[in-house]
């Protein structure tokens, strides 16, 4: 093994298990700008280091150190301490390494060499995210049980039920996917959605398998316990059902347990059904072949980005009241020097590779490096639909998301696989 | 009879609205709508940024109490202990004593109102028979860092003035 191998392993390792710890913090704040939005609030504007509030997200920063140093309290009434404290864990391990298998890009060839960009370079792929994902239920049902608390006990027996009610549905649409993609490896059907369907449209999931599409997402809003499927921690009627002894930090590793497994299923969302790291229209080798002018348009792209981003924050990061020598206007400056000098380091690093040897190591390592950000800013989005979703819909009542799991999603599911085979079939 | 009966059309029940996703994307759609406005700029919002830029509230907002007086300076109040007798909350503690200025029998030589019993209902300025104690000072935040600070005394409840003028206080129904 080389040192580049060790390296490569390292990145992908490192990659696959702090980018979703990342998100956390991205996630809460797009979860609260993205509320006080949603309902013509502000969110969370206030907190600040110096003046700097980085447009909420020092409120993350207080808020992490608030819980961080509160006084963790285990009720006397407890008697499983172990399992109690275990619960969080569970919850919160289970949905970072579901996300190991997801690839970020396409297979990186340095010197000859193939690297694959996942976490977790197995075969399993799908399967092992639905294990794993099945598996975080645990946590709940270990929390709300050595809780000792009825509303505890009662919201972890509804997360129980929802997930496995949830999971067939979920299972089956997969069970479609495979039929289209003929594997299970998450890599191979991310290649395949590179491809293009009658030579003009991305080969992409959602366009061959929508009804699959539909009930995936509402499968995964499930799981992750979020709106319209929170009922395991319907507030209105069971405080705050499963987590409702924790407090502080168990709670926090709950919490952002919670956010983790929506980045997860959001990128698997993502690599089942919106082409993974794929950029539309642009494969993994037209991309190699032309990453000149690919570098060149970005180049130019940037700064005219840069130039309207800049505008915008300077129109909204201003007090909307008389305010003498407005602070945050010099904050806006500031914000804006900032990105202004992101941008350059980005534009030097593009120059490096336009003065490149074409189609070399750094043409393979650039790409790569688009198609990281490619698959991130899509995750980012199918989060913010998550979000969106949260702040739309009400929550179901028990019974509606018993029927509409049993009675709607499953025959649908069904009947999806039947055609979808009836298809594959008929076209072979 | 004869009543008027007026039917509501019962909605949620065509083909269209019972496949649910349609009317999900339309609510959905309404949200995005407000999202990007207030992406686009935020000085639509409709908050109002509390710290700087202060309520105004209305003449008939029940603040924090006053004790009212004569035009002469004389105190209106006649320790009656209608407010206290009436109070839910029991926060309201008078001590009568003799008075000396002939505009009654009686006047109060304490009056405490304790503000963390008090339930701002009102009642106290309902059952005054003369008008002597209102809750028309617009004091909506009231903070401190000890108990004692918030049990108000005479001193206290005569020397704050209204917030608002007297006709629109009369206008305002009390």
């Amino acid at each position: 093994m080389s040192m580049l191998d060790i390296f490569m392993i390292a990145v992908r390792v490192a990659f696959s298990a702090f980018v979703p710890l990342c998100f956390i913090a991205v996630c809460v704040w797009m979860e609260r700008r993205g509320a006080g939005f949603f309902q013509d609030r502000a969110g969370p504007n206030r907190a600040h280091v110096f003046g700097f509030r980085a447009a909420g997200l020092m409120q993350n920063a207080a808020d992490g150190i608030k819980l961080f140093f509160k006084e963790d309290i285990i009720s006397d009434h407890i008697k499983h301490k172990f399992f109690f404290v275990l619960a969080p864990l569970i919850v919160f391990f289970c949905a970072l390494i579901s996300f190991a298998v997801v690839p970020f890009a396409d297979t990186l060839v340095i010197g000859g060499k193939s690297y694959v960009m996942q976490g977790i370079p197995i075969d399993v792929g799908i399967l092992w995210f639905i294990a794993i994902a099945g598996f975080s239920v645990y946590g709940i049902i270990l929390a709300g049980w050595s809780s000792t608390n009825k509303y505890g006990i009662l919201g972890s027996l509804r997360s129980a039920a929802q997930v496995i009610s949830y999971e067939i549905p979920m299972g089956l649409s997969i069970v479609s996917m495979l039929i289209v993609y003929g594997t299970v490896n998450l890599s191979e059907m991310a290649q395949y959605q590179g491809q293009l369907l009658f030579g003009f449209i991305p080969m992409w999931g959602a366009l061959l398998q929508p009804l699959a599409l539909v009930i995936f997402v509402i499968a995964a809003f499930a799981e992750c316990n979020r709106t319209p499927f929170d009922l395991a921690e319907g507030e209105s009627e069971i405080v705050a059902g499963f987590h409702v002894e924790y407090s502080a930090m168990k709670f926090a590793v709950f919490f952002m347990g919670e956010y983790v497994a929506m980045f997860a299923s959001s990128a698997i969302i993502i690599t089942l059904f919106f082409g993974g790291y794929q950029i539309p229209f642009l494969a993994t080798d037209t991309l190699i072949n032309f990453a000149k002018p690919v570098a060149f348009l970005l180049m130019v792209g940037l700064p005219v980005g840069m130039y309207f981003f800049a505008g915008w924050i300077r129109r909204n990061n201003k007090s909307h009241y008389e305010r003498e020598n407005d602070p945050r206007e010099f904050e806006a400056k500031v914000y804006i020097k900032c990105f202004w000098g992101l941008i350059v380091i980005i534009e030097i690093l593009l120059l490096a590779i336009l003065l490149s040897q074409s189609g070399g190591d750094m043409a393979h390592i650039f790409v790569a490096l688009l198609q990281i950000c490619t698959f991130l800013v899509k995750v980012t989005m199918m989060i913010f639909v998550y979000i969106w979703v949260r702040w739309t819909l009400p929550r179901f009542r028990y019974d509606q998301l018993q029927k509409l799991g049993w009675q709607m999603l499953l025959p649908l599911s069904l009947l999806n696989i039947f055609i979808t085979a009836a298809v594959v079939v008929a076209m072979n | 009879m004869g009543a008027k009966v007026k039917l509501i059309e019962r909605k949620g029940s065509s083909l269209i609205e019972r496949i649910y996703l349609i009317e999900i994307f339309k609510g959905m759609a309404t949200t995005f709508g407000h999202f990007l406005r207030n992406l686009k700029d935020n000085s639509k919002l409709y908050v109002q940024h509390y710290p700087e830029v202060k309520p105004e509230m209305p003449v008939r907002w029940r603040g924090r109490h006053r004790l009212t007086k004569h035009e002469d300076n004389t105190v209106k109040c006649v320790a009656c202990f209608m407010c206290q007798t009436n109070c839910p909350a029991d926060c309201i503690q008078i001590e009568a004593g003799e008075r000396l200025d002939d505009r009654a029998e009686k006047m109060p030589i304490s009056f405490n109102i304790d503000l963390l019993e008090c339930i701002y209902c009102g009642y106290c300025v309902e059952a005054c028979p003369l008008d002597a104690i209102r809750m028309d000072t617009g004091i909506y935040s009231v903070t401190d860092d000890n108990r004692e600070s918030f049990v108000l005394g005479l001193e206290e409840l005569l020397s704050t003035p209204g917030a608002y003028p007297e006709e629109d206080y009369k206008k305002g129904g009390a």
